[in-house]
């Protein structure tokens, strides 16, 4: 058997993701000890580091603009997993699958190592940094203020100094961020007046209503939303929020909604207008200033909105009656896949509903100021100027809008007319393919930084490691230039950024009254930042609000039997693409469609079917802008008259052209700004048969429960009842319980668990452990897949690649399954989510067929997997009802953590070799971490010093995990719950996960 | 477990300020251990280090002087051996904090502390800062993990010779005990009375 997956082709595409340009993986594992080694000593001790103990750093997230708080736990120097801050407000302490994948980013081999200027041939040379800062500055000079900059960076004094030093050369800057929501911020301008993205509490609110939001994937701030959203719609003690989606497409979101209502793509804002109206037709009291809408919302009917959107009166009217008599409730809009030619309308809609509900001020929080960008209208407007040749030198920082924009709106084609274009970048991007000079910039993990995510939090950035290249703070590049080019830069003198930021926070300091500014500095570096609650605006209607209208939204292509709306909307891994060259997310898949490394079409099955168009069939699509070809997925969560593409791949990364796999989306759509934005919604597509087919990498299995009791759910009255799940299921589906042992069976059944009971009176067993156990929520669970990442992360999995997934070797030791049901007849289509990893049996089927003692069971209660054991016979996978344990077909050690990705490794995991199983160990590295601690402490072990990764990251805290023999822990709590079951309870393998069971607010007669 | 350090400057390895003294985690001042009876450690010339056991390192660093002949304790270089899993290399700087003073009896000893003054004072370049590359003795295998901190606390801070042998008489540092034999760490084991379970050490 080879040492590598098997054809060379796939090999080849899998590393060309990673970006590996030659060179060996690293050699990290293995048990031989005659091999030298060689102990390496500090010249100097560093204070902070203890060998063997994890530092951990606070800083903050760049992955979106949310600003999350990280903490980044480092390893001898070198930073090793990514965690949520716990004293952020804004993630308190979880993080997202994207936000984790960012120490990926930090090692990731194809970043750029040193400064590269193009040469007369096109080709790039690698020049030293003196040489790259005198050839800037001396084209600066000479540009005599011509200098266009577009900036990626977030608030914050980096943003700052960019922009006065920007305004010290006579140049213009443009904030760009891909995902900008300018469409809600336009709204707001419009309705109350306030240029200004506001904050969400979904915590407070009791009645959601999503206009194709997309808030638990990426609209604002995900990971707060999904935390928020958590807490008020998770079931506790007989309450939980209704969630209800409107929307052309069933998005991660919606699949957490209790009901999700297809709607025509642009219409949504026509059903926000008609609850508006009905709340004020039929209420007496409201907002004073709300008395001049009502005339205005008289004319949309929810018999009108009916027939725009397609969805029924009743649900309209009733979901307005709920939403008014909630309170506080809340209705979002404004998501990037619904962004159509009338997105400012539809969230204008949007804002008068809610405050017509009287929601703005308690669950939609103006004054927080989220950060924004200029929007895609800044972008355009200065390309043109660059098309005109208004500008001598562009520099482009930590922004990548050759491939964010589409093709049709010919950025690249502008860009190229500016005479020197600079990229200040972490990784050969579109955009920096372009420039003739490339400066390689620190990773948020490897600079002084600080970030203003919103008002009243200022979140600071650390070196948490040596950098990992040849790179510079963007900050310090600023700083020299400004002090090799002189004349208009020549105050810009700190000595260096660190000094510079420093000096700034003095004086912020100083503005929050504390006189002891180093003092100030350090309680904010250990805290990660200074965090305080947001100012509250106060809110009243504007003029703008009597504007109101919703005219229908513009497509551009052709009407037509075989036309359909496209749909291009963004993923939760993949967001604006950023993070397509992360191996974690590319291999994760993605939560709606289990679909992992490809891109592909969405198309609803009654299309496909007049169509004849099979799963798996590449299509052509083609709309007035472009083509593309991508298999079909035929999916039931959209409207039938829409084909759906995500976001984020198709992005030529790397210079040598071999790029990563997938189309871009962006390529069918109008580059022309409306109303500020780019709209993702905007045009008519046709469908052409290739006759190609293509395998879709899926990790999915059987896509229906099929009756087998796999994840659980009830309605909120079953819940209140305090009904368990079966007898839920048995009300609902009304079967009869059947009992299919016979009396000799149970009889034999008692014998063998009377015989199990002796068992554990031997030796170890006997004595005083603990029993390890979990417990999943699912009606906290969004399937977002943070937990999948967290054991990425903690447990060195291995990324197998398209060709191994396909072959469905993929090895997440935890993975979501998601479930369809309805969805035939007329029943809504409805998702349902399982967490699964190894379920720890206390009578596990993997143990006794292990012929040489590999799986075992420990006496706490843990299904223990010992690797030097392994001969890899994979009985034990073949045994296991759950399918969880994952075989090292190949030598991933050496092959799938190529340099310096390997230096992301966990120390307390082996990193495990070809022929041997794995699987989930409950972090059992975690549990003897923490028992030795206590054991040093002279203490025993308390409820919650064993967190598993997976339950740290997860933004919902569906997860909790413990002691069961302690009666007062959480875990012991949550086990006794009404609502927990076990997966396949009667195959008597008494597993030690306990689900409980999702609760499902339908509105009922 | 988990240590929130506050940050001062650049964290990393070679660039931070000289300070001599280290900081030490007040768990790590433990009884300090006790070398029964002080050694005269024997001269030794180049000639005669062909025949010493175990392998031969880029610094003739003399246990048996350090250890057996001063009685300086394990914990004075192995600084984090008792509270974390690793037992901790000593910086140079830890050396410099003698041998900036003492020079070496006679000339091969000078000769070895010149080597090591050397590498110490790269430390104030601001390139070319080497270190010394000690030939590992004992490395266990990557599929099992050795908590230094809960050996020593169970059976107090001289129980470095259990597996590492009577050091603090070595010249040179040479294997006594095959480490990697589980065999030598399960009968330790069962004598004691402690965990025999799989997943203590191998996860």
């Amino acid at each position: 058997m080879a040492d590598e997956p098997s054809s060379t082709l796939d090999r080849r595409k899998f590393l060309a993701v990673l970006g590996v340009t030659g060179g060996s993986a690293a050699v990290l594992s293995g048990c031989s000890t005659d091999r030298v080694e060689k102990l390496i000593p500090y010249l100097v001790q560093s204070e902070d580091q203890v060998p063997g103990i994890a530092t951990i750093y606070a800083s903050t997230c760049t992955e979106c603009a949310s600003g999350c708080g990280l903490h980044v736990r480092t390893r001898e120097g070198r930073a090793v997993k990514l965690e949520g801050n716990p004293e952020h407000p804004v993630n308190q302490g979880t993080l997202c699958a994207r936000g984790q994948a960012g120490i990926q980013g930090l090692y990731h081999p194809s970043r750029v190592r040193s400064p590269r200027q193009r040469q007369t041939d096109g080709s790039f040379k690698d020049i030293s940094w003196d040489e790259a800062i005198a050839l800037l500055a001396a084209k600066l000079t000479a540009a005599q203020g011509k200098v266009a900059v577009i900036s990626g960076a977030g608030r914050g004094t980096y943003r700052d100094l960019l922009g006065a030093w920007t305004a010290a050369l006579g140049g213009k800057l443009v904030d760009y961020e891909p995902f900008d929501h300018e469409s809600v911020r336009a709204a707001n301008r419009q309705i109350f007046g306030l240029d200004q993205l506001p904050a969400h509490d979904f915590a407070k609110a009791r009645y959601i209503v999503s206009f194709g939001a997309d808030f638990l994937e990426t609209w604002l701030s995900p990971t707060e939303n999904q935390r928020g959203f958590a807490a008020s719609h998770g079931y506790i003690d007989g309450a939980m929020a209704r969630h209800v989606a409107f929307g052309p497409r069933l998005n991660l979101t919606a699949m957490n909604a209790d009901q999700w209502h297809v709607a025509r793509p642009g219409t949504e804002g026509a059903i926000a207008l008609a609850m508006a109206n009905v709340i004020l037709a039929e209420r007496t009291t409201g907002p004073a200033d709300s008395n001049g809408l009502k005339n205005l919302l008289a004319s949309w009917t929810p018999e009108q909105a009916t027939q725009i959107s397609g969805v029924p009166t009743e649900i309209i009217r009733r979901a307005a009656r709920d939403f008014a008599s909630a309170g506080p409730s809340l209705a979002v809009a404004g998501g990037i896949g619904s962004q159509h030619r009338k997105a400012t309308e539809l969230c204008a809609a949007v804002n008068v509903l809610n405050y017509v509900a009287g929601n703005v001020g308690r669950t939609v929080l103006f004054g927080a100021e989220l950060q924004s960008g200029d929007g895609y209208g800044a972008l355009v407007e200065m390309t043109t100027a660059m098309a005109a040749g208004q500008y001598q030198v562009a520099i482009v920082h930590e922004a990548n809008p050759a491939y964010a924009t589409p093709k049709s709106g010919h950025f690249a084609d502008k860009f190229q007319k500016v005479p020197f274009k600079v990229a200040l970048s972490l990784f050969p991007t579109d955009t920096a393919a372009l420039c003739d000079l490339v400066l390689p910039i620190h990773h948020a993990l490897e600079r002084w930084d600080d970030l203003r995510p919103r008002k009243g939090i200022t979140s600071l950035m650390q070196p948490v490691m040596e950098p990992v290249f040849g790179t510079l703070a963007a900050g310090d590049i600023l700083l020299k230039l400004s002090k090799k080019a002189g004349g208009p830069l020549a105050s810009f003198n700190a000595a260096s950024w660190e000094a510079h930021l420093k000096q700034s926070w003095a004086g912020f300091a100083k503005a929050q009254g504390n006189g002891d500014a180093d003092g100030f500095w350090r309680a904010a570096l250990a805290r990660g930042g200074v965090f305080g609650p947001a100012p509250v605006t106060p809110v009243k209607l504007a003029a703008g609000a009597l504007q109101l209208a919703y005219p229908a939204a513009a497509l551009d292509g052709a009407e037509g039997a075989d036309s359909f709306t496209l749909s291009a909307y963004p993923t939760s891994m993949l967001y604006d693409g950023r993070g397509a060259n992360r191996p974690w997310l590319r291999e994760m898949s993605d939560p709606v469609t289990k679909i992992t490394w490809q891109s592909w079409v969405e198309i609803h099955p009654d299309a496909a079917n007049r169509m004849d168009v099979q799963d798996g069939e590449i299509l052509t699509v083609t709309s007035p802008h472009g083509s593309i070809e991508a298999p079909a997925y035929l999916y039931g969560g959209l409207h039938p008259d829409v084909v759906a593409i995500p976001l984020g791949l198709g992005s030529n990364r790397t210079f040598d052209g071999r790029g990563t796999n997938g189309i871009n989306a962006l390529d069918l759509l109008n580059g022309e700004p409306t109303g500020g934005y780019l709209a993702y919604t905007s045009t008519r597509v046709t469908l052409a048969k290739t006759g190609k087919f293509q395998a879709i990498a899926k990790t999915e299995g059987t896509p229906r429960q099929l009756g087998r009791g796999l994840s659980d759910s009830m309605t909120l009255t079953q819940a209140k009842k305090g009904m368990t799940p079966s007898l839920a299921a048995a009300e609902t589906e009304h079967h009869p319980e059947v009992e299919v042992n016979t009396e000799a069976e149970h009889a034999a059944l008692r014998g063998f668990r009377s015989a199990q009971d002796e068992k554990i009176k031997l030796g170890a067993y006997a004595e005083d452990h603990p029993k390890w156990g979990m417990s999943i929520d699912l009606s906290r669970c969004t399937g977002c897949s943070a937990c999948v990442a967290a054991c990425y992360a903690e447990n060195n999995i291995p990324v197998v690649g398209e060709a191994e997934v396909l072959r469905g070797r993929e090895m997440t030791w935890i993975r979501i399954e998601r479930y369809w049901e309805g969805g035939d007849d007329g029943e809504p289509l409805e998702a349902r989510f399982l967490p699964m990893m190894c379920q720890h049996c206390g009578n596990a089927p993997c143990e006794p067929v292990c012929p040489v003692y590999a799986a075992y069971h420990t006496a706490d209660g843990l299904n223990g997997q010992v690797y030097n054991r392994c001969v890899g016979t994979r009985y034990c996978s073949n045994n296991c009802p759950y399918k969880v344990r994952y075989f090292n077909w190949f030598a991933y050690n050496k092959t799938a953590f190529p340099e310096p990705l390997n230096l992301q490794l966990n120390p307390d995991v082996t990193v495990r070799a070809r022929g041997v199983m794995e699987k989930c160990t409950f972090c059992v590295q975690r549990i003897r971490g923490a028992q030795n601690t206590a054991r040093l402490e002279d203490r025993p072990l308390a409820d919650g010093d064993v967190i598993t990764a997976c339950a740290q990251a997860c933004p919902s805290s569906a997860i909790i995990f413990g002691n069961v023999k302690d009666s007062t822990s959480r875990i012991a709590a949550s086990s006794r719950d009404r609502r927990g079951y076990h997966v396949f309870e009667d195959i008597n393998v008494r597993p030690s996960v306990t689900y409980l069971a999702r609760v499902i607010d339908r509105a009922e007669a | 477990m988990r240590k929130l350090a506050y940050l001062a400057a650049g964290t990393i390895v070679l660039t931070l300020v000289a300070t001599v003294t280290l900081h030490r985690d007040p768990a790590a001042q433990q009884t300090a251990a006790t070398v029964n009876d002080s050694i005269t450690a024997p001269r030794l010339g180049a000639s005669d280090t062909a025949a010493l056991k175990g392998p031969r390192q880029p610094i003739f660093f003399r246990h048996d002087i350090h250890a057996g002949q001063y009685k300086i304790q394990c914990q004075y270089c192995h600084y984090t051996v008792a509270v974390s899993s690793e037992p901790g290399i000593p910086s140079l700087q830890t050396c410099m904090g003698c041998h900036s003073i003492i020079a070496g009896s006679d000339s091969s000893a000078k000769a070895e502390i010149r080597k090591l003054r050397t590498l110490a004072d790269s430390a104030t370049k601001t390139h070319d800062r080497v270190t010394v590359q000690w030939v590992r003795v004992h490395t266990l295998a990557r599929h099992a993990h050795f908590p230094h901190m809960r050996h020593i606390k169970a059976m107090g801070p001289s129980a470095c010779f259990t597996c590492h042998g009577e050091v603090s008489r070595m010249p040179q540092v040479f294997k006594v005990n095959n480490i990697n034999n589980m065999g030598f760490c399960i009968t330790c084991h069962i004598e004691r009375k402690v965990t025999r379970d799989c997943t203590a050490c191998h996860y």
